[in-house]
């Protein structure tokens, strides 16, 4: 009861004033910006053809209120409200009336399948070879992996991307050029390896650099965690190998590690917008390109709060689970 | 007759480095000889960077690259078996250290495990040795420190729960819970307060009576050493320049080095600013010629900067190297 009161109260406190000031900001920064969405759209749309200067101003006044743009900036304000509470994020600009909700909707699930495989796979296979080579130091294989690691990892990610998609899309055409999926969707087995074939490449080009920075993160923490006194301590009275690596050293560096993991994963729902971009996925990065380029304000904002709410509850998880992994936070 | 546990002949452990083409060699320990006898406490002393630490851990056979031995061999000799220090495979290291050979660290905060209750720590430790299940080894844990008046709920802390003073006895307990015959400590009672300090210098005390085990001490605090040790070695700049009985030591000093070092000690009686040594402990890897003392000794003769002094025995049991007592033995002897 007290580490309810004490420990966990609080930090949902926090969370929700996180959240609360992220979406006021994501309110107002639009609405300080002189320009205004609406205006922008009424010109877009009288460029293709000429308007009775009636049905311009009803046109806009119905934007303005499909956009939630009617009144002082307080009523705005309410409104919004209102309106992230209920899901109700507008519609899209330019797929008009679909609701914004329901593209996010069917592009979220495209972007955590990717994402959260990529990202956790990257992090376990990084973090194995890393503490191996940090605890081997002198062994061929390691220095192998660290040479080719450390040349992969300065590499931006896209360049990988387009890489990967060049030689095994078009040099050698293994894998499909763009989409997600293949057949009906459904629990069987043609659907679900399609989705792995489909997102094979998008995949790898994501682990390739998240494995090379979690592989040097990890090294570099294992050979500090070495040279401290309980692991010399524990190498000196002899200890088995497996259980000084275990239990003193890998018990001790995935503390930062895991912080990290349920960081990035909160940066999910921003989606990979270039990795998506190249390869034509259906995600949320895709989504969110295709709205920057078209001026979908309902889309960005969708998106945007999403991501606010993703990486403070993501923030919130670490927290609430470090009492679980180190004893050091326990009792303070 | 006392059996000698240790003896170290004529050792030679240097620093060797190589960078850029340039190799440097760290002479950390140079030519040193020492016999302990079981059951004893024997105490080395010396300031910072003189070789203690080094020697200690080749005693102990705990060493790696760059730390060389080149000349030289540092044998165990226990009831019907006698090994090489220098020498141990991981299975001697298995079979000698903690079930013969100990250590204690140095009073430094950090050699328990941040992330492990003191129980699992200790079952670690002696699982490794003795292959005990967990309730075995918890029972040899609660016994022990039963036995050394250290209170049991300690077990079920983690390391950052107790205070400076209760991880070192927590530390000393886990170097000594399979009753070693030899216990190397390393300043145990460096970066405690003197109340600490002394509760810990009884602990270390007490486990030595009980089991008759031999210690070998090292600190360049002298107030500890006056408090523990039978015998002391003073090493200077990777060299043993005296050793004799502590009331030897602490009376009647022989070796200009080990003279200053005494008379540097505060006492009560006393209020005057102590004297310190002039100038710096030489850099190992380009010691000074002769004996290594001589830049810095006011007695010091022409001899002194050309000739290494040889070890001389003054008494029985008081050995010193110094060429100005090259006449005292030569008139004892005559």
């Amino acid at each position: 009861m007290k580490l309810l009161r004490t420990f966990v109260l609080p930090r949902i406190i926090q969370y929700l004033v996180v959240i609360f000031i992220g979406i006021t900001l994501t309110f107002l920064i639009p609405r300080l910006s002189p320009i205004n969405p609406v205006d922008n759209a009424v010109g877009r749309l009288s460029a293709f053809q000429t308007m009775a200067p009636e049905a311009t101003v009803a046109l806009r006044e119905s934007l303005m209120d499909l956009y939630g743009l009617d009144g002082s900036l307080l009523e705005q304000y309410f409104s919004f409200w209102k309106r992230v509470l209920t899901f109700d994020l507008g519609p899209s600009f330019t797929v008009f009336p679909t609701p914004v909700s329901k593209l996010i909707g069917s592009s979220i699930g495209w972007t955590i399948g990717l994402l959260s495989l990529s990202i956790i796979l990257a992090w376990v296979l990084g973090l194995i070879l890393g503490t191996l080579a940090g605890f081997f130091p002198n062994s061929w294989w390691a220095r192998t992996l660290e040479n080719s690691l450390i040349v992969i990892y300065p590499i931006p990610y896209y360049i990988v991307a387009f890489v990967l998609l060049m030689a095994f899309t078009y040099y050698l055409p293994i894998f499909p050029l763009v989409g997600g999926s293949k057949g009906a969707p459904g629990f069987t087995w043609s659907y679900i390896s399609s989705l792995l074939y489909y997102g094979f490449l998008p995949a790898l080009s994501l682990i390739l650099g998240g494995v090379a920075f979690r592989f040097i993160i990890s090294k570099a923490l294992t050979s500090t965690e070495r040279s401290s006194d309980y692991v010399r301590f524990a190498e000196m009275a002899a200890l088995p190998k497996h259980k000084i690596l275990f239990s003193y050293l890998i018990r001790n560096t995935l503390l930062p590690q895991v912080t990290d993991l349920g960081l990035s994963l909160g940066l999910i729902f921003e989606g990979a917008l270039i990795t998506e971009a190249v390869y034509g996925y259906p995600g949320l990065g895709t989504l969110l390109l295709g709205a920057i380029n078209s001026a979908d304000y309902n889309i960005i904002m969708g998106i945007t709060l999403l991501s606010i709410i993703g990486i403070a509850t993501a923030s919130l998880l670490v927290d609430l689970s470090y009492p679980l992994i180190d004893p050091r936070v326990r009792y303070s | 007759m006392v059996d000698t546990i240790v003896k170290a002949e004529a050792l030679k452990a240097y620093y060797i480095t190589k960078a850029y083409g340039v190799e440097r060699t760290v002479k950390a320990v140079d030519d040193i000889s020492i016999e302990i006898k079981t059951g004893e406490v024997y105490g080395l002393a010396g300031e910072s960077g003189c070789g203690k630490s080094t020697l200690l851990k080749v005693l102990l056979g705990d060493f790696q690259p760059p730390l060389t031995v080149v000349e030289g061999s540092v044998s165990y000799q226990f009831e019907g078996m006698s090994k090489d220090a220098t020498k141990l495979s991981e299975q001697d290291k298995r079979d000698i250290r903690w079930n013969k050979v100990s250590y204690i660290p140095q009073g430094s905060m950090h050699v328990l495990n941040p992330v492990r209750r003191i129980q699992d720590t200790f079952h670690d430790f002696i699982t490794t040795h003795k292959g005990t299940t967990k309730p075995q080894s918890f029972e040899m844990t609660q016994a022990y420190l039963r036995d050394l008046g250290l209170p049991e709920k300690v077990m079920r802390s983690y390391p950052h729960q107790l205070s400076g003073g209760m991880k070192q006895r927590v530390t000393i307990a886990l170097a000594t819970i399979l009753y070693p015959k030899l216990i190397f400590a390393d300043e145990p009672t460096t970066a405690l307060d003197v109340v600490v300090q002394r509760g810990v210098i009884q602990l270390l005390k007490d486990i030595q009576k009980k089991e008759n085990s031999t210690v070998v001490l090292i600190t360049h605090d002298l107030g500890v050493h006056a408090n523990l040790a039978d015998r002391i070695g003073i090493l200077y700049a990777g060299k043993l320049v005296e050793e004799a009985s502590t009331r030897t030591i602490l009376k009647t000093p022989k070796h200009p080095y080990t003279q200053f070092l005494i008379n540097s000690l505060p006492s009560f009686d006393e209020r005057s600013a102590k004297e310190g040594i002039p100038g710096r402990p030489p850099a190992l890897d380009h010691p000074p010629s002769g004996c290594r003392f001589h830049p810095r000794c006011p007695l010091a003769i022409e001899k002194c900067s050309t000739v290494e002094p040889p070890m001389l025995e003054l008494a029985p049991g008081h050995r010193a190297a110094c060429h100005l007592l090259t006449d005292e033995v030569n008139h004892a002897a005559g």
